[in-house]
């Protein structure tokens, strides 16, 4: 099923949480809304599901307009982060709501709604919790039954607003690549929203970014990690050194020194220079763009990571992963040759 | 009248702690923690208060509870007593007493019934729904316990009496409100209106919209949605506040006195009766029928412990 959403605007009071938003979601996709809080992403697919109404714009589920049915005719499965489960009915008849409400004229024998009810606790692998109540389980659990709720009605696309957010990090991980596994398994198209990056990054196979009720970029997560189509966008994902620049006529100066890379094409003018943390090549004094005096180092992993105090730039710390092959002193001074980095506008 | 709406507030604060205690025991590993230190935390250690102390204030609530809840209450029962039981049984079985029992019966399953169901109306839109005008209609609905039963009364004469606004309609069509059983369901109904409603409100705040929102994403209808899901997760607030309502149903006697004319036989309930019959020395009728509302109010007093428990066991335990 593919879901296309069209110069959505929704405003509460004055502040706008979608601002002319567009998106297109093909057959089986497996999509992320990343975006700070207050990004709109929750808002967006609230109006998918149905639960919200735009001020204006078009919804359609497979080509037909989703904004002329109600959030229980358009038979999405919706799932919730604190889980929603009905606290008063046991876990089974958690997962048999959606069956049970279904009009009479093409409601199921009972018998056809115990075998599929249990056949969706089989496949969150929870069948052994059907008689508990939703009190009686751990977050991860209730998660899960969540997800086999929304998914008795067989859903054309499945909705899942924050779905780890309210669990603790172990389980999270497990959470998400079981999630991604269970897509493969049942292909159903989902959108799910997070504004954890990881998350993002590692079960989506697209990723949108939002920011202030607007689409920043739109990406596999190797695009969106990898290049970045706005300041934002790489601020956001990943971690970033980001200084302030001034960019004439092909190059690139900071605090009025000029730095010996190129400026691939930025326009002239206040700008704001983003690098990773780990492309940042360092080596000995005198040989890179940039030098300063190591501050701290702190050795974890496969990685050291340093701050380094710049030189001559009003004392600004900066904090670089390098890798191990060489281990960094406390107040030695070093050279810093971004391998890779992006220059993007300053916008105040 | 006070300690009544204060019941309702205590209990609700009660229900709405629970959950917030229950965000700070974490993970599982610290609730069995938090068991094993429970014995440790006894009522034992927690006592901090000198002997001496403690005797003087449990014996000075112990004696005031007696002088003014318990004495008066006995007093009732040995005053409608004082002539035996067979005075006492016939004094119940006069006519104008049957007829007192049976009017308050009638008015109190009115007044209860329609504000059972304007009392969900309106706690679900406050809690349920962002619009308009929503806290000046929470004001409203406590309205009635802010003002004197005696000015609710008068406010339903001034409307519907002879010189009212409404009345020569109403006598122009034969309808009779005033003085009749109408009006003092009117009265009754406006009273205990805060009830249900109160009962509610904290209670709806506190689960949100969530559960209903995905009983609609499963294709639950409207009315599915409210029975199956929400009418389940407020049963006992709602008996809760039913129960009170009852109570205050059948013991309002101020704004019912003022619409009732006491007309023998005809438009006397139960309280009001109890004060005519004192009135006119008639001791022990007026205390037989005063002892039924007092076990009226015990026969609530232990419903209302019960549904209370219920409240705390049932809600509460759905830790984010």
């Amino acid at each position: 099923m593919t879901i296309e959403v069209k110069n959505i605007v929704k405003k509460f009071g004055t502040f706008a949480a979608l601002d002319n938003v567009d998106l297109k979601v093909g057959n089986g996709e497996l999509l992320a809304l990343l975006g700070p809080s207050g990004s709109g992403k929750t808002t967006l697919l609230r109006i998918i599901a149905g639960l919200d109404w735009p001020d204006s714009g078009e919804v359609s589920i497979d080509g037909e307009d989703a904004l002329a049915r109600g959030a229980s005719e358009r038979q999405v499965g919706f799932v919730f982060q604190h889980y929603a489960l009905f606290r008063h009915m046991t876990v089974f008849e958690n997962v048999a709501f959606g069956l049970r409400v279904q009009p009479r004229a093409i409601r199921k024998d009972e018998a056809t709604i115990r075998a599929r009810v249990k056949e969706l606790l089989d496949l969150v692998q929870l069948d052994w919790l059907a008689s508990r109540y939703p009190s009686q389980l751990s977050g991860g659990q209730r998660q899960r039954i969540a997800l086999a709720r929304a998914l008795a009605i067989e859903p054309r696309i499945l909705l899942l607003d924050e779905p780890f957010g309210a669990l603790d990090a172990k389980v999270r991980k497990e959470l998400r690549q079981w999630l991604r596994s269970l897509h493969s398994e049942i292909h159903v198209t989902s959108i799910f929203v997070t504004h954890d990056q990881e998350e993002a990054l590692e079960v989506a196979n697209r990723v949108v970014v939002m920011d202030k009720g607007r689409i920043e970029q739109i990406g596999t997560p190797g695009e969106v990690y990898d290049s970045p189509a706005t300041a934002f966008v790489h601020g956001f994902i990943g971690e970033s050194i980001v200084l302030p620049v001034d960019v004439s006529g092909g190059s690139v100066r900071l605090g009025g020194r000029p730095l010996n890379i190129a400026a691939n094409g930025a326009a002239s003018g206040a700008s704001k220079l983003f690098i990773r943390r780990h492309d940042m090549q360092i080596g000995p004094a005198g040989s890179g763009a940039l030098e300063g005096a190591v501050r701290h180092v702190r050795s974890f992993g496969p990685i050291q990571r340093a701050e380094v105090t710049l030189s001559g730039e009003g004392n600004t710390v900066i904090e670089i992963d390098a890798p191990r092959d060489r281990e960094l002193q406390a107040g030695e001074i070093v050279s810093l040759q971004p391998r890779r980095y992006r220059i993007f506008a300053a916008q105040d | 009248m006070s300690t009544e709406s204060g019941f309702v507030t205590s209990a609700t604060e009660l229900r709405a702690y629970a959950p917030a205690a229950d965000l700070s025991i974490a993970s599982p590993s610290s609730r069995d923690s938090g068991a094993q230190a429970r014995p440790r935390t006894s009522p034992q250690h927690l006592r901090t208060e000198p002997g001496p102390v403690r005797f003087v204030i449990i014996g000075l609530a112990v004696t005031f509870l007696t002088v003014f809840v318990v004495l008066p209450l006995v007093v009732v029962f040995a005053q409608a007593f004082s002539k035996g039981v067979g005075a006492y049984f016939s004094a119940l079985a006069e006519p104008e007493a049957l007829s007192a029992i049976w009017l308050t019966l009638l008015v109190a399953a009115i007044s209860v019934t329609l504000n059972l169901v304007f009392g969900v109306m309106a706690a679900w839109a406050i809690s349920k729904f962002d619009f308009r005008g929503k806290t000046f209609l929470i004001t409203l609905i406590d309205l009635p316990f802010s003002v004197s039963p005696v000015i609710s009364g008068l406010v339903f004469v001034l409307l519907f009496g002879a010189q009212g606004f409404l009345g020569p309609w109403l006598q122009a069509h034969d309808i009779h409100v005033l003085f009749a059983v109408p009006g003092i369901a009117l009265a009754t109904i406006f009273v205990t209106f805060p009830f249900v409603a109160r009962a509610l409100i904290p209670l709806m705040q506190e689960q949100g919209t969530q559960e209903e929102e995905a009983a609609i994403s499963l294709g639950a209808s409207g009315l599915q949605t409210f029975f199956r899901v929400t009418l389940p997760n407020i049963k006992w607030g709602l008996l809760y506040g039913v129960l009170l309502c009852n109570a205050r149903a059948m013991g309002e006697f101020g704004a019912v006195s003022v619409v009732s004319g006491h007309i023998r036989g005809e438009t006397n309930t139960m309280p009001l009766l109890v004060e005519i019959l004192y009135n006119e020395y008639q001791f022990v009728s007026s205390f037989a029928i005063a002892s039924l509302l007092a076990m009226l109010a015990l026969i609530t007093l232990v419903v209302k412990t019960v549904l209370e428990r219920r409240l705390d066991e049932g809600q509460v335990p759905y830790d984010h």
